[in-house]
């Protein structure tokens, strides 16, 4: 009977070619995963490293006396720009947009998905596909007049600064990050939250409508305890793309001491002045990659489900 | 007056027209089952009573008021759902008291009522789980739990036990039907099986594209089609409905049936409908019903006009409690329903007797019944 | 009989046809008004600033914006770049950098990505362990990959001078500070940040397939090859296809690699559009170019995912 399972070509080449595939098979998964690794590699084992070492030593060497001094001087000491207090400031920075950007995009684009699929109208299709569009555009198309606006609503922030005591957060680059990052995110919430509920069974929006629930009561008693996988999915996404964003960063709040983080890196790394501190270089890029990479190994399932959905429309 | 009414109900989505003007009603009491093949704009049409979907014009009216223009939740209604639609993030209780909730009933009072209905169905040792942790058994009870807990004016089912499998469907419609019985609630019940229309119903409705084909009593539809597609629709196995002549035997009008290579058979009818006489000569739709077509000594007693002819069996099939025999008249095959000890081979030439008094006819042209 | 029962019911007012209230129109159009914000925003912020750079690259803005319309000139200047490679302008280098960027890294990825797919899907021992070691890339910013891959290609730190360590003396690769072959580390780094991502794409598209597909044609005689080119590969076009559109939206955004990596190359050697528009923009005070710039970037996006988000939301009118 197992002749009948075994493929033909299996049964004919014998037991070593069998054994042989297999080898190959695994060295080149193998030398694969060490391509991958490798820059992450050669990161960590540098911000162990002294200087002395670095320069002498080899590149893939484990490091022969670890310290922890590059990444303490990263994260407290080392310059950015011409204020040298480390990165830590630059780093709540970036917690500090993200957080409430994520929250916010998300909430609208479980509203919108809901909206979509569960109360169509004439003319929803259309209104979806404008929105997801949005997600494709190259951002250097709309970066121009965001940075107008922004410096307009700066200068009223200023203005009410003077005369009201508040500006309403109007001008803090963090705010304004915020706003950028949930306008130019909305449209992947949406198409996250669409697909997902598309596939919810409407049967159970019509139950409830039976049971005299209203449209926000259908929403927080139905929908949202049963959106626990897509609401994860899409916060870890966006999380690891306005974490990791540095076009808007760069170019909203590019320099002084709102930078997030990777704008800071950028300016760790790329400084010209004096000796180029590889160590404490790398330990501020493994401090920058730390909270994506967290997320990645804690909830990487989720991670992939979110690329794919941002990759396969429906 | 009826307690529900339908009146000229109309429903348009773009250019389609999905309902066409249904007229149905039924009384206090009533259990009214609208079946018809998918696509037939059933669904819709139980929709639209529960306002689940908007009507292009009509009225529909419970207990003389018109209700097309209220909100779902103050039609007074309940629904039990295809796929149950069970809130998988709430217990058995909470899904059967959450409509309850929504009209802000006092807790004490809900929980009396989940009780009630509890005992009712025999789901009191599920209240406190999920449905995911239910059988399609269970979850079809607490779905109809939910819609009893609320004494509803209308009861709406949506092909409630298609689900299901085979033998758990026969208990669930037996167990709605007593259901009915105890409780006597109006209900709308929709299917495309024929055989829950049959034994559930007080009224069927048989639509197809939008249209009632015919609305009447389950006896009147199944022995008085009025037209080829209720025919054809309604009973299992399915009417016979053999293409046909109408000619004359002596004085009478006669059915001649073509076989292979064989001479016609020729049917006197002793008390053909009145219409048939405009048909002599031209091709008709013969109507019988497998069980009106028997061997003869299994034949009806009392039916007052019987007509025997032999016919050429081409295949038996024992059915244990009936057999079945397939023969081939006017180019289709026919099926025969004779008893199950009847001695008939495959291949041989067997008497077989056709209850003429309850053969139907139909105009091929317009499909609809000669009376 | 019953139909003067009915019209007597319908006169008196209580039972006639309740008319819809203000607060149920109100509960209507909920969904609308809960949708709208977003929708605005959207409307607003990207395609009225999408017209709004329109309207500047018509314009003569320099280093603030200007409204005076003056014509096509930003773009009859980039049309004349265009063929200024001696030396090479800017602009030329940018587009030729696209195109040899996003030929190589769409090729290689597709190509890696589905080899990838296609080795872990021999039933691996370990899998579990490889796909993430794959993938891990793809959750890490551009520029701290970029920061990782400059130390490894630097001739003087990285790869050159570990084999130079072991004995390969004559080992030589100063590819990133070449300004011919600075793109091509791009290239490098841009694949192995995305290749992961392509190969999960792949693989679970493999994982898609009927497995009696498969059993039919092994009974077939198909050869494990054979198997592979005749019958999985063309199953798997519709992931191409996704793959593709993904990948062509990721190059032509590219902007944050080549500044980690490169810092812009030698002389700008390494510029692709994205960067050509920053720099133009906001560093050379040529907005109206820079804006341009950013519209031709927008029209090739456009042209490749327009039709796909067509037929998209086409496919299933529902």
């Amino acid at each position: 009977m197992s002749a009948v399972t075994t493929p033909a070509h299996q049964a004919s080449g014998g037991v070593n070619v069998k054994v042989i595939n297999r080898i190959v098979i695994y060295g080149l998964l193998a030398l694969f995963a060490l391509f991958y690794l490798m820059p992450l590699f050669v990161m960590l084992v540098t911000s162990f490293k002294t200087m002395d070492e670095i320069q002498n030593g080899n590149m893939l060497a484990l490091p022969k006396a670890p310290t922890f001094d590059p990444w303490l001087k990263a994260w407290g000491e080392t310059c950015v720009g011409l204020t040298c207090a480390g990165i830590k400031g630059y780093f709540w920075n970036s917690i500090k947009m993200v957080v409430p950007a994520v929250l916010i995009s998300t909430m609208l684009g479980a509203l919108n998905g809901y909206v979509l699929t569960k109360w169509r109208f004439r003319g929803a299709t259309l209104v979806f596909g404008l929105m997801l569009f949005a997600c494709f555009i190259p951002f250097q198309s709309v970066l121009l007049p965001m940075a107008t606006i922004l410096g307009s609503l700066g200068r009223f922030g200023v203005t009410l600064q003077n005369s009201v005591g508040t500006s309403f957060g109007l001008g803090n680059p963090t705010v304004n990050l915020v706003f950028v990052h949930v306008v130019y995110g909305i449209g992947f919430t949406t198409l996250f939250f669409r697909n997902y509920y598309e596939a919810f069974p409407t049967e159970l929006v019509k139950a409830a409508q039976v049971d005299g629930a209203s449209f926000f009561q259908i929403f927080r008693r139905i929908m949202l305890p049963n959106s626990m996988p897509i609401f994860v999915v899409t916060v870890i996404y966006q999380f690891t793309n306005i974490w990791n964003d540095f076009l808007f960063a760069s170019a909203y709040a590019g320099t002084g001491d709102a930078m997030p983080m990777t704008v800071a890196l950028n300016n760790v790394v790329n400084t010209s002045t004096g000796v180029v501190e590889y160590n404490v270089n790398m330990a501020a890029a493994m401090i920058a990659a730390l909270p994506t990479l967290l997320v990645y190994v804690l909830a990487g399932r989720y991670f992939v489900r979110g690329l794919m959905a941002g990759a396969v429309k429906g | 007056m009826a307690f529900l009414e339908i009146d000229g109900l109309r429903k348009r989505f773009g250019q389609v027209e999905i309902l066409k003007g249904i007229d149905v009603e039924l009384e206090k009491g009533g259990f009214l089952v609208l079946v018809g093949p998918s696509g037939c704009g059933k669904s819709t049409l139980l929709n639209t009573i529960a306002g689940l979907e908007t009507i292009t014009s009509g009225e529909i009216r419970v207990d003389g008021r018109a209700i097309n223009d209220l909100h779902p939740s103050k039609r007074d209604i309940a629904m039990v759902f295809q796929s149950y639609a069970l809130y998988p993030n709430m217990t058995v209780a909470g899904n059967i008291s959450f409509g309850m909730e929504m009209r802000g009933v006092p807790a004490a009072e809900r929980q009396k009522a989940i009780d009630k209905v509890a005992k009712v169905l025999q789901i009191g040792h599920l209240l406190q789980r999920k449905p995911s942790q239910l059988s399609g058994g269970q979850r079809q009870r607490v779905a109809m739990g939910r819609a009893l807990v609320r004494d509803p004016k209308l009861f709406l089912f949506d092909e409630p036990l298609s689900n299901l499998d085979a033998k758990l469907r026969v208990d669930m419609r037996i167990e709605i039907k007593r259901l009915h019985a105890t409780t006597g609630t109006t209900i709308v019940y929709v299917t495309h099986d024929q055989i829950e229309a049959m034994t559930l119903a007080t009224k069927i409705a048989v639509m197809r594209d939008g249209e009632v084909q015919q609305f009447g009593t389950p006896a009147e539809i199944y022995n008085n089609p009025s037209n080829l597609f209720v025919a054809d629709f309604m009973g299992s196995p399915a009417m016979n409905l053999i293409p046909a002549t109408i000619g004359t035997s002596g004085n009478a009008l006669s059915v001649v049936l073509q076989r292979e290579a064989r001479e016609p058979i020729n049917l006197p009818m002793a008390n053909a409908p009145a219409g048939l006489s405009a048909f002599q000569g031209k091709p008709i739709i013969f109507g019988v019903r497998p069980e009106a077509l028997t061997d003869p000594e299994g034949a009806e007693r009392n039916a007052s006009h019987i007509a025997t002819a032999d016919c050429h069996i081409e295949v038996v099939e024992p059915a244990g409690s009936d057999t079945f025999a397939v023969t081939n008249l006017g180019g289709k095959g026919v099926v025969a329903r004779l008893r199950a000890d009847a001695n008939i081979q495959p291949g041989t030439n067997t008497p077989l007797a056709f209850n003429l008094t309850k053969a139907v006819f139909f105009d091929p042209a317009t499909e609809t019944r000669i009376r | 009989m019953s139909t003067v029962a009915t019209s007597q019911i319908k006169l008196t007012p209580e039972h006639a046809r309740p008319r819809a209230s203000v607060r149920s129109r109100l509960q209507d159009a909920l969904p609308k008004i809960v949708l709208a914000p977003s929708f605005g925003i959207t409307i607003v912020f990207v395609y009225g600033f999408i017209l709004w750079t329109i309207y500047l690259s018509f314009t003569n803005s320099k280093t603030f914006p200007s409204y005076v319309l003056t014509g096509s000139r930003a773009y009859q200047r980039l049309w004349g770049w265009t063929f200024d490679t001696d030396p090479p302008s800017s602009w030329y280098t940018s587009i030729t950098n696209m195109g040899i960027f996003g030929f190589l890294y769409i090729a290689i990825c597709l190509a890696l990505g589905l080899f990838l797919a296609i080795l872990l899907d021999q039933k691996i021992r370990g899998e579990g362990v490889l796909r993430p070691i794959y993938l891990y890339p793809m959750a890490l910013s551009f520029i701290v990959t970029g920061v990782a891959w400059k130390w490894f290609l630097d001739p003087g730190l990285g790869l050159e001078q570990t084999l130079h360590q072991w004995g390969w003396t004559s080992f030589h690769f100063d590819w990133i500070k070449n300004k011919d072959f600075v793109i091509y580390t791009v290239v490098i780094a841009g694949v192995w940040q995305a290749s992961g991502f392509i190969m999960a794409m792949f693989l679970a598209g493999l994982r898609g397939i009927d497995g009696e597909i498969m059993k039919a044609a092994q009974i077939d005689g198909a050869t494990t090859f054979q198997l592979y080119r005749r019958i999985v590969i063309p199953l798997l076009r519709p992931i191409f296809l996704s793959a593709f559109i993904v990948l062509a939206h990721l190059a032509i955004k590219s902007y944050d690699l080549v500044v980690a990596l490169t810092s812009g190359g030698p002389g700008g050697s390494a510029w692709l559009p994205s960067n050509f528009m920053y720099e133009y923009t906001f560093k050379r005070n040529e907005m109206a170019v820079g804006s341009a710039s950013a519209v031709i970037m927008l029209m090739t996006i456009v042209a490749i995912i327009v039709p796909y988000l067509y037929s998209e939301l086409r496919e299933k009118p529902r």
